[in-house]
């Protein structure tokens, strides 16, 4: 063991103190200030000084429809990309994980390659791909199938579903390379052991690989699901949450009501609903986690 | 036969991920038509569409190009990932091999700021940002971010694997704890640095809503708040929008292509930090 003495123990908190200072004044100061400042109403153009409202904020945010309809879209987009991304991700996964395939690595790097693209650059180009009437990409491509020209980004009923259709494909390599990990870590020996009985794939899936896939499985689901929940980039960029509020979630109205109509209170107040309902999943991702330790005795 | 199947549906998959990519590109390349081209390899084949793309800013100022969006955006990048390394293996290595009053206390703080996402404090952030005028600079952008919780936690946990034996003969010979972890810590956790940087790198090129809340000036904006700019153009201008994000798009995948391994690893260790 070496000896310390005290000099070098001030030392450690010099190299402890930048990220430290860091921390303190951009993260623990603004997550105690947020709740603070979501009982004050504050709209940094008009007031100088936030005045105190009580719980106002909050009341006012369940009485606001675009609210509602943000959680609602937040909700729809949630449980529709998750669960699609994640049984196209296991699937890319179980069919990149043979021992005896070719070409594995260029395969791989052909599905990861949309994770690493900037989202705002191919959020344009969806737009220029989705854009409505006869001129779009996909519409002319439709059209050779006899299908009349779709209005995507510019029909209320369809701007979602192209924005998620977008996160889909960018976020499916990541989940697969997750799952390839999964997969790697089952050791051989198992699906040896009941090489001479008579049991089909899909019987291996079922009773081996997907229940020791589950660990990951917990992982990627909530860990998607938080991330999910914060979804913004692409929608500012292709519909800033329209046609009307049709495609707006919870970040998008946090960022309007932040930063185009400057009321700090009641934005906060939307980003303390938001953390608390992050903060149940993340917990849950804790339990969760800690009673699946991967097992393979 | 089945074999067969397997390598169609693959190739089949892999098109179809590719193939936006791979239209943005040929439509950057070709000259414009009136009718949008389908196609994945240029026709009529011309490099103007960047030079295009490369001036359009001008139109909202005319000292602004592209190159200016480009140069903000390595400027962050580049302090970003240098200054968080940094600060990220400092704080990781006192937590890994010292012990001290709080050490415990330290590493929770870190683990804590995990579970806080962005958006909960992006307000009060926003704020002091704009109480210490940093409001259109290069430090607004960058300070807030220079170390992370994830980070701190990565460079402990490789620390740890490393043998404590290197120090003590350093220690015994007088030299100091910064010595040691600048001369024996660092050059032996090489791979830890790669991947972080990694990491780094792909979230400070790509990050968006803090530039678009802190930067309202045109010459500070960055390359994917810049991008946004061309929303507003005629969308017949297929050559010259492609173009633009065929830029912007280019140096995240040619970092990846050159460093993939220490993607998977940076990956996979991400998904093993709940």
């Amino acid at each position: 063991m070496i000896v310390t003495n005290r000099k070098e123990k001030v030392g450690y908190y010099l190299f402890l103190l930048p990220a430290y200072l860091i921390f303190a004044v951009f993260i623990f100061w603004p997550v105690v200030h947020s709740l603070y400042l979501s009982f004050f109403k504050y709209n940094i153009v008009t007031i100088t000084s936030p005045q105190f409202v009580g719980l106002r904020n909050y009341l006012y945010l369940l009485k606001d429809e675009v609210f509602w309809i943000s959680c609602k879209n937040t909700l729809f987009f949630v449980i529709g990309t998750v669960p699609v991304k994640m049984f196209l991700g296991l699937l890319a996964a179980m069919l990149l994980n043979r021992k005896d395939l070719k070409f594995k690595a260029f395969y791989r790097t052909c599905f990861y390659i949309p994770v690493v693209v900037s989202m705002v650059a191919i959020s344009i180009v969806w737009m220029l791909l989705f854009n409505p009437g006869p001129n779009g990409v996909v519409n002319i491509l439709l059209s050779k199938f006899g299908i009349q020209p779709l209005g995507w980004i510019a029909d209320s009923k369809l701007a979602l579903p192209t924005v998620m259709l977008l996160v889909i494909w960018k976020d499916l390599g990541y989940i697969m390379v997750i799952y390839l990990a999964g997969l790697m870590a089952i050791p051989d020996e198992i699906y040896e052991a009941v090489a001479l009985d008579p049991v089909s794939s899909w019987q291996k899936f079922w009773y081996i690989t997907w229940p020791l896939l589950k660990p990951t499985t917990i992982f990627i689901l909530i860990t998607q699901v938080i991330d999910s929940f914060q979804v913004f980039t692409p929608i500012y960029v292709m519909t800033e949450g329209g046609p009307g509020y049709s495609s707006t979630t919870i970040v998008n109205y946090l960022y309007d009501k932040g930063f185009r109509e400057y009321e700090m209170g009641i934005a906060c107040a939307v980003a303390y609903l938001l953390f608390v309902v992050l903060l149940v999943l993340t917990i849950l991702q804790n339990k969760l986690s800690k009673a699946e330790e991967v097992s393979y005795d | 036969m089945k074999k067969l199947l397997l390598y169609l549906i693959l190739t089949l998959i892999a098109f179809l991920m590719l193939s936006p990519l791979l239209w943005m590109v040929s439509t950057s390349l070709s000259k414009d038509s009136v009718i949008v081209s389908t196609s994945l390899i240029p026709k009529e084949f011309t490099l103007e569409n960047y030079v295009k793309a490369w001036n359009f800013p001008r139109i909202f100022n005319k000292d602004v190009t592209f190159g200016t969006f480009f140069l903000n955006s390595i400027i962050v990048t580049v302090c970003l990932v240098i200054g968080g390394l940094f600060f990220d293996s400092l704080a990781g290595y006192v937590l890994a091999r010292k012990d001290f009053p709080g050490r415990s206390l330290f590493f929770y703080a870190a683990l804590i700021t995990l579970m806080i996402p962005f958006y909960v404090t992006a307000i009060p952030m926003f704020l002091i940002v704009k109480g210490l005028g940093w409001i259109n600079t290069y430090q607004g952008l960058i300070v807030p971010f220079l170390s992370s919780g994830f980070g701190i936690y990565m460079f402990k946990q490789y620390f740890q694997t490393i043998p404590i034996e290197l120090e003590e003969a350093a220690k015994i010979d007088g030299y100091s704890d910064f010595w040691i972890y600048a001369r024996v810590i660092v050059p032996l956790a090489k791979p830890a640095f790669a991947t972080m940087g990694i990491l780094k790198f792909l979230w400070s090129w790509n990050m968006f809503f803090w530039p678009l809340i802190v930067t309202t000036d045109i010459k500070m904006k960055v390359l994917q708040l810049g991008l946004t700019m061309f929303r507003g153009l005629n969308v017949t201008q297929w050559g010259l929008l492609t173009a633009g994000m065929t830029m912007a798009t280019l140096p995240t995948i040619l970092v990846y292509l050159l460093f993939q391994r220490y993607f998977t690893s940076g990956l996979i260790a991400g998904s093993l930090k709940g």
